[in-house]
């Protein structure tokens, strides 16, 4: 199975384990935005709020760009594959899960006739 | 659901009665399906050795080395059982969090089952202390579920 903790989810899940990392994810789910703008609304420092934003891109969750009119901007903006990954994950154990509560629910009915209230 | 998977079921026994089934019964029912890439159910046995501590566990006739999948941490006879799931293929270390709940409803039992990742987010994290544990659970998993449908809807949107 199944809780194949495949290791891009892991990395997923380890770098939203931080609650400041939750919330530059929130912030991003609106649109791009520069460093700067996400330390304010985080109320951070931009230097703590760089190491934050490091590990977002290490593990692929954001990614930096400019925008094509001008590339002295630099937008972090959310990438969607290790989300996909982790939808993929999720609806594996969830298939698992189906079909051992579905056979569960079998195996009761058989053995509890009778003794149902 | 979650960054986890909430899945459930009903019955038509008493909290007690789903709870004895669910346990001491598991080698009747539990399905050792194609995609579950352990070996096959020939031959072999399926147990929870029953209390805190105890693992759910796979025992082959032949003497081959059990097959280890969950180690039972909160056990709460007719309410809830509370594993840490580790199957042969997680790396060592690696585990999740399964949580099994006996919930008595107007002619039976709901058995409901959540399957949580949370397994990264450190015991000693600054988040597990503001919250209780139930409380901290729920918001992390409405909070994945709201990440995850906005990515859906992004992707839609394409």
């Amino acid at each position: 199975m199944t809780g194949t903790a495949s290791s891009p989810v892991d990395a997923t899940i380890a770098a939203l384990a931080d609650p400041t990392r939750r919330f530059v994810v929130d912030t991003l789910r609106s649109g791009p935005r520069p460093a700067g703008e996400i330390a304010a609304l985080a109320g951070m420092s931009r230097p703590a709020m760089s190491r934050h934003l490091r590990v977002l891109r290490l593990s692929g969750l954001v990614e930096e760009e400019s925008p094509a009119e001008d590339s002295r901007i630099r937008l972090y903006s959310l990438r969607r594959e290790p989300f996909a990954a982790l939808e993929a994950w999720l609806e594996e154990v969830q298939s698992f899960w189906n079909d051992q509560l579905a056979a569960f629910k079998a195996h009761a009915e058989k053995r509890g006739k009778g003794s149902a209230p | 659901m979650t960054a986890a998977v909430m899945v459930s079921v009903r019955v038509t026994l008493e909290p007690d009665d789903a709870f004895d089934l669910f346990t001491k019964d598991v080698d009747l029912w539990w399905q050792h399906g194609p995609a579950f890439r352990m070996r096959p159910k020939k031959n072999s046995r399926m147990a929870f050795e029953l209390g805190v501590g105890g693992r759910l566990v796979q025992t082959f006739d032949d003497g081959a080395p059990p097959a280890v999948f969950a180690t039972i941490r909160i056990w709460e006879p007719g309410e809830r059982i509370v594993l840490d799931w580790h199957t042969n293929n997680y790396k060592p270390g690696e585990k999740t969090e399964v949580e099994i709940r006996f919930r008595p409803t107007e002619n039976g039992t709901r058995v409901i089952v959540e399957h949580r990742g949370w397994e990264a987010l450190p015991q000693d994290h600054p988040v597990r202390h503001r919250l209780p544990e139930d409380q901290f659970l729920s918001m992390t998993g409405n909070w994945w579920r709201a990440i995850l449908d906005a990515m859906a809807a992004l992707r839609s949107g394409d």
